[in-house]
């Protein structure tokens, strides 16, 4: 196979869950920038072990290599900044975006609610987190989630339970006093 | 919620339970109203995040640096591959049989030259799914009414599939589009389900089985019939999703069948 080939034949196979690994990304990510860094690393990667990729879910083994990026530079991240500043601590887990201030000027009813909802969903445990949004917005099966996490499938169903019993908890105690607020 | 049964659940909402499993799991809901909740909570939930939270893309600079970044990894590949493993060393057996393999390998090599793929339409389904998603390539016809989709593909393709906006059951009808395979103008309804695009191809059935359900590249496809036509819904959409629509479209088929 050439070069050129297997180029070809990554845009038409990888190239297409690009989306889904930017989004990925930016959950797991602190900034957009360091999204951008693994994501575009995590692109390398894949090229360069496409060769050796067997069986036909592209989508679960492309974010599996978005995953393990995300962990070698945020290790890295913490021993410059364990080098850098030391004593000042580590933000604490699970603050993936950053949490929007009130923005009393553009607060339409329908944008509050979407930025409660990502603040919530930023300060679940990252384990929670990831299962979560692999599941509900990116669709994927337990299996799948389970390649990409390297967890057991009873694992990824316990975690799975408990994000979304969190998430709602936390929703219903924001909201209190609005019954019902989620439709 | 304490009921035994809460994973069980779970995975029925999630689509990962067997048909029987399913009937079991809905006959304990009814009488389990921890069970129920827990439903009632796992939609609204699902409802929500899907509703408020933004299908972010990748920024356009991002992709073209990617694609500068490949070019220069086909410009000069790298000698010193720090990604790949290193070799391993091969168990002394591996070398007694390296004469057998080689001439395995061959056999192998001839055997792949040659057409053995069970079904290329599956390929074909795929690469025409890859190509809609391409800018500019995803509908000839862009309409959200079907009375205005339906009567496009009667000049522009070879039949008359069911079309209809689910929008209210989240699948929102975008458009049509003709496509060329199995040798003749196949026709392509589009749907978007979140972030995601579902082709639903339909073609005059000229087979005696239809393909099983496979996956694909990362793209889930599932076939159905309905009368004389053919029917495969591709997307990287999850499975239930994906059948979801498949029942809306089998429902609407067999109605419209009726005298």
């Amino acid at each position: 196979m050439t070069m050129d080939d297997k180029r070809e034949r990554f845009e038409a196979q990888v190239m297409p869950h690009l989306d889904a690994a930017y989004r990925f990304a930016r959950w797991l990510s602190r900034s957009p920038a360091d999204a951008d860094d693994v994501v575009q690393e995590a692109f390398l990667r894949a090229f360069r072990g496409f060769d050796r990729l067997r069986g036909s879910d592209v989508k679960a083994w492309l974010l599996t290599i978005v995953r393990n990026c995300h962990a070698s530079a945020h290790r890295q991240q913490q021993r410059r900044a364990a080098v850098a500043l030391p004593g000042e601590d580590d933000e604490p887990a699970g603050s993936a975006l950053p949490a929007p201030g009130p923005d009393p000027e553009s607060a339409s009813i329908g944008a509050d609610e979407q930025r409660t909802l990502e603040r919530l969903i930023a300060a679940l445990p990252d384990e929670h987190r990831e299962v979560l949004l692999l599941r509900e917005m990116e669709e994927m099966s337990y299996r799948e989630i389970a390649a990409v996490t390297g967890l057991p499938i009873g694992t990824v169903m316990s975690r799975l339970a408990r994000a979304r019993a969190g998430l709602r908890g936390r929703w219903l105690e924001e909201t209190e006093g609005e019954p019902r607020a989620v439709r | 919620m304490q009921c035994a049964e809460q994973y069980r659940v779970q995975a029925y909402f999630d689509g990962e339970v067997d048909a029987l499993s399913a009937i079991d799991i809905e006959r304990h809901a009814e009488r389990c109203p921890d069970c129920r909740t827990l439903l009632e909570d796992l939609a609204r939930t699902r409802a929500h995040l899907r509703r408020e939270l933004p299908f972010e893309t990748a920024p356009a600079p991002l992709r073209a640096r990617i694609g500068r970044a490949l070019d220069a990894e086909i410009g000069a590949p790298r000698v010193a591959t720090r990604a790949l493993p290193a070799p391993r060393t091969r168990p002394f057996w591996l070398g007694a049989l390296g004469s057998l393999g080689a001439a395995l390998a061959a056999g192998a090599a001839v055997l792949l030259l040659m057409p053995v793929r069970p079904d290329p339409v599956l390929d074909e389904i795929v690469t025409a799914h890859v190509r809609s998603l391409m800018p500019e390539h995803l509908t000839d016809v862009v309409s959200t009414d079907r009375h205005t989709v339906k009567p496009w593909f009667a000049g522009h393709a070879d039949v008359s599939p069911v079309v209809a906006d689910f929008a209210p059951e989240g699948y929102r009808l975008v458009g049509g589009r003709a496509d060329y395979f199995e040798r003749q103008r196949a026709a392509a309804v589009v749907y978007q389900h979140g972030a995601h695009v579902i082709n639903v191809f339909a073609w005059v059935a000229g087979r005696d089985a239809l393909p099983e359900a496979a996956t694909r590249s990362g793209y889930h496809l599932a076939f159905w019939r309905v009368g004389n036509l053919e029917y495969c819904a591709v997307s990287d959409a999850g499975w239930d999703e994906l059948r979801r629509l498949e029942r809306l479209l089998r429902d609407l088929g067999a109605r419209e069948q009726m005298p």
